[in-house]
């Protein structure tokens, strides 16, 4: 990409003046009103991917998925030894392909984790939002047991980990639950 | 294992493109880590994430938007009609309704409230954070004077992952870039 910043407005490429200014300046084409505040990795220059080297002496450690190459690093997850090509620096850390593959599809590694499903915030639709129809609640009270009891180990969001919606679900089924018995217990002890 | 803590930065927003949808489930917000920024994206049941390191971020782009102004006018007009409406009624000759005027005055209470707190928050925003890889809208940075808050806690963090760029100095790399760039020739698709 390129170290000029386009306008957001008219994508014309920003030249000098409006940058790391401490208030808005106007667009010189369109004058839109912006600030841009940049920073040294702009300017950086992108350095060249490393190439794997061959093994050169007899007995020089070699990568595990290529045996031709030389190893440089080992991987942080399973230990097989890396070249150049198959290491992939990945937060100070070296993976293999693999290993990288694995913590992202397992969650062990949580700076990869980009989607989470809130099973609570299921749990607790489904408690609350069937009581404007109350009849639903006969069958959705078990469901939402079910959810909290199934989901409550289960990873919750990256930045709000406490379970009250989880609780407040189940809360709220069991007394949903607990209506519908004594409603039952009633038809039951007035018919007999 | 505990994953990395996060400090709330700003609230959660609807996306722009969202705004006028009343039911929409979208929202985003902003958190501060460790070592890098995180985009939430919550939609219904869902959250996505987006995490921004501080050693790769090469800029924020600021925008101000014109929504404040939009705002005032929806709001504007019919908490203004309302309130000639009341002045009208209260020195009407025929009478004083004070049923009408406690209804005028709600309705301009459902309009005035919401325009008092769009201009107590001040100008609004568009923020995009800029990587080499990407550029993405900051929905959560939707008025200028948060936005600036929250670039005032990022930027040492920056500055320490990255070293610091002085407007002079930021100024004169842009203008060798452009120079550079127009010096190169351009390209012919055949």
């Amino acid at each position: 990409m390129s170290p000029l910043i386009p306008c957001p407005k008219c994508q014309t490429r920003l030249t000098d003046g409006n940058v790391n200014l401490p208030g808005l300046s106007p667009c010189p084409v369109c004058g839109t009103e912006l600030q841009i505040e940049v920073f040294p990795a702009l300017f950086r220059k992108v350095a060249p991917v490393q190439s794997a080297q061959p093994v050169m002496v007899e007995g020089e450690s070699s990568c595990f998925f290529h045996p031709q190459k030389k190893a440089v690093v080992p991987c942080a997850g399973c230990g097989r030894f890396l070249c150049a090509l198959c290491d992939c620096d990945f937060a100070g850390e070296h993976f293999c392909p693999a290993c990288l593959e694995a913590g992202k599809s397992k969650g062990k590694i949580k700076n990869l984790d980009n989607q989470r499903t809130r099973y609570d915030s299921i749990a607790l639709a489904l408690a609350l939002v069937p009581i404007l129809i109350f009849y639903f609640t006969l069958i959705t009270a078990p469901m939402t047991l079910f959810v909290v009891i199934r989901y409550w180990n289960s990873p919750r969001g990256l930045v709000q980990r406490s379970r009250i919606r989880f609780v407040l679900a189940g809360i709220l089924a069991l007394l949903q639950i607990a209506g519908w018995t004594a409603l039952f217990i009633a038809i039951y002890t007035r018919h007999h | 294992m505990s994953g990395p803590t996060y400090t709330r930065l700003t609230r959660e927003r609807v996306p722009r493109q969202f705004t006028f949808s009343a039911v929409s489930a979208a929202r985003s917000s902003l958190w501060l880590g460790d070592d890098h920024l995180l985009l939430v994206d919550r939609n219904g049941y869902t959250e996505t994430y987006k995490r921004f390191y501080f050693r790769d971020i090469q800029a924020f782009i600021i925008r101000a938007t014109k929504t404040r102004m939009t705002w005032n006018w929806i709001l504007g007009i019919p908490a203004g009609l309302c309130l000639m409406f009341v002045i009208f009624l209260a020195f009407d000759v025929r009478g004083f309704d004070a049923g009408a005027i406690t209804i005028i005055c709600i309705v301009a209470a459902i309009c005035g409230i919401p325009l008092f707190f769009n201009n107590l928050f001040g100008t609004t925003c568009a923020c995009q954070i800029r990587t080499a890889v990407q550029t993405e809208e900051l929905p959560s940075l939707c008025r200028l004077r948060q936005t600036r808050k929250v670039l005032d806690k990022i930027r040492p963090l920056v500055a320490t992952a990255q070293g610091q760029l002085s407007p002079e100095e930021a100024s004169s790399k842009m203008m060798e870039a452009a120079l550079a760039e127009a010096a190169k020739p351009p390209v012919v698709w055949k």
